[in-house]
C-alpha cells in the first residue's frame, strides 16, 4: 500500500477557540463576508435592522422595494416586520422569497446564506462570469468585473 | 503552482491575468507557503470557503474558467492541468492530467475569440454544472462549519462539513478537504476508494477534456 501523504497533521486544528461575536449579536455569512449584527429582532428568522442590508446583500431598501440594480423585491408587513415600536427586515424570509438556500445554527446565532439564485441567472443563462469579489494575499480586493479589458485563467487548486 | 509562474511568464501578455484561488480551509498556514515556494507574480488568492467553486459549480480541483475581455466565460470545468504526472509505482501507480491544456491556454491568450478553443456562450452554458438548491445549500453549510472551525469549535465544524457533504455527495472537494482532519490525509485510502468508486460507476470526477490541438 502506497504511503498516504499530504495529511498535515499539525494543519489539522491550527485554530484556538475564541467567540465567534460578542454576547447577543449575530454573525451572517454571505459571498466570502462575516457579518457582525449588534441587534436582531425576536422570533425564529433573523429580522435585521433594515440598514444593515446593503452590507449584507447589496440590497438597498427604496420606496418601490428592496432593490438590487434593476430587480426590486415589494415590500410587505411579512419582509418589514414591526416589534415593539420597531422596525425590522426580514432576511430568512427574503431569502425564502428569492429561492435563496440557507442554514443556521441559532444556539450561535449564526445564518449562512447561499449565493442569491437571481444573482447567478446571467451565468446560467449566456455564460456570463458572476460578479464575485476575492481578497487577494495582499489584501487586495480582486473583483472580476473590474478585469473587464483582459482576458483571465481563474483556475482552483489546494494543499491537500 | 510553479507551473501557472512558468506560463504566466510564457505568454508575457500585459492584457492577461491568472488568479490562482487555494480552496483551502487551513488558509494561509496551509497554502501560503506552496504558494510562496513558485514564487508567483500572478494574483494568489487563499479561499478559504471555496468561493470560486461555489460561483463556478466547480466540484474538483483544479478546475478553471476562462473569461473574455467583456465577462463572458468561454471554457469551463476542465481539469486543468499543465501536463500528464505520473504518481506512484507498480499497482499503485496513478497518471492524470493532460498535455493539451496549456497550449489551447496560450491559443486562446494569442488569438481571443478567433481561437478555434474559444466556445460559444451557449456551449459554455451546457458545460456549466447545474447547481440544485440543496447543493447551493451545502455551500452554506460548508462556510458555517468552516466559520466554527475558525473559531476553536471543531464538533460544530465537524456537524456542518457532514451536512455539506451530504447535500451535495458530487462535490470532491468537500470530500477531500474534509480528509485533511483525518489521520490518512486526503490522499490516503479513502481518498483511493472514492476515486475508484467514482471511475467505476462511471462518476464525473472531471468534465472530460474536448480540446484538438
Amino acid at each position: 500500500m502506497a504511503k498516504a501523504f499530504m495529511a498535515y497533521p499539525e494543519l489539522r486544528s491550527p485554530f484556538e477557540a475564541k467567540e465567534i461575536h460578542p454576547e447577543g449579536s449575530a454573525t451572517v455569512l454571505y459571498q466570502g463576508k462575516t457579518i457582525t449584527l449588534s441587534e436582531t429582532g425576536n422570533g425564529d428568522g433573523l429580522l435585521i435592522n433594515p440598514r444593515d442590508l446593503g452590507q449584507i446583500n447589496g440590497f438597498d431598501i427604496k420606496p418601490e422595494g428592496a432593490c438590487f440594480r434593476d430587480l426590486c423585491i415589494p415590500l410587505n408587513d411579512q419582509l418589514l416586520v414591526e416589534q415593539n415600536g420597531r422596525q425590522w427586515f426580514n432576511l430568512t424570509g427574503f431569502a425564502d422569497l428569492l429561492d435563496q438556500p440557507y442554514v443556521a445554527d441559532h444556539a450561535a446565532s449564526v445564518w449562512s446564506f447561499a449565493e442569491i439564485p437571481a444573482k447567478r441567472a446571467n451565468m446560467m443563462l449566456d455564460a456570463m462570469a458572476p460578479e464575485i469579489e476575492l481578497t487577494d494575499r495582499n489584501g487586495q480586493v480582486v473583483r472580476l468585473a473590474d478585469l473587464k479589458g483582459k482576458k483571465a485563467l481563474i483556475v482552483t487548486w489546494s494543499s491537500w | 503552482m510553479p507551473v501557472w509562474q512558468r506560463i504566466y511568464e510564457e505568454i508575457n501578455n500585459p492584457d492577461f491575468v491568472i488568479i490562482c484561488a487555494a480552496q483551502d480551509t487551513g488558509g494561509e498556514a496551509a497554502a501560503g507557503p506552496i504558494f510562496d515556494a513558485a514564487n508567483p507574480t500572478y494574483i494568489q488568492v487563499i479561499d478559504e470557503d471555496h468561493l470560486v467553486s461555489s460561483s463556478f459549480n466547480f466540484v474538483n480541483v483544479p478546475s478553471a474558467a476562462w473569461i473574455d475581455e467583456e465577462g463572458r466565460i468561454v471554457r469551463i470545468d476542465e481539469g486543468t492541468y499543465s501536463k500528464v504526472h505520473e504518481l506512484g509505482v507498480g499497482d499503485q501507480s496513478i497518471s492524470f492530467g493532460t498535455n493539451v491544456y496549456e497550449p489551447a491556454l496560450k491559443d486562446w491568450v494569442a488569438n481571443g475569440a478567433q481561437s478555434k478553443h474559444v466556445q460559444s456562450a451557449t456551449t459554455v452554458a451546457g458545460n456549466i454544472r447545474q447547481h440544485s438548491a440543496e447543493q447551493q445549500r451545502a455551500d452554506a453549510a460548508f462556510c458555517l462549519g468552516n466559520l466554527f472551525r475558525k473559531h476553536g469549535i471543531d464538533d460544530k465544524a465537524e456537524q456542518y462539513w457532514d451536512m455539506a457533504k451530504a447535500l451535495n455527495p458530487d462535490s470532491v472537494n468537500f470530500i477531500r478537504q474534509n480528509l485533511t482532519l483525518s489521520e490518512e490525509g486526503s490522499a490516503g485510502e479513502q481518498f483511493r476508494a472514492m476515486r475508484d468508486n467514482f471511475e467505476r460507476t462511471g462518476t464525473d470526477y472531471y468534465r472530460p477534456i474536448d480540446i484538438e490541438n
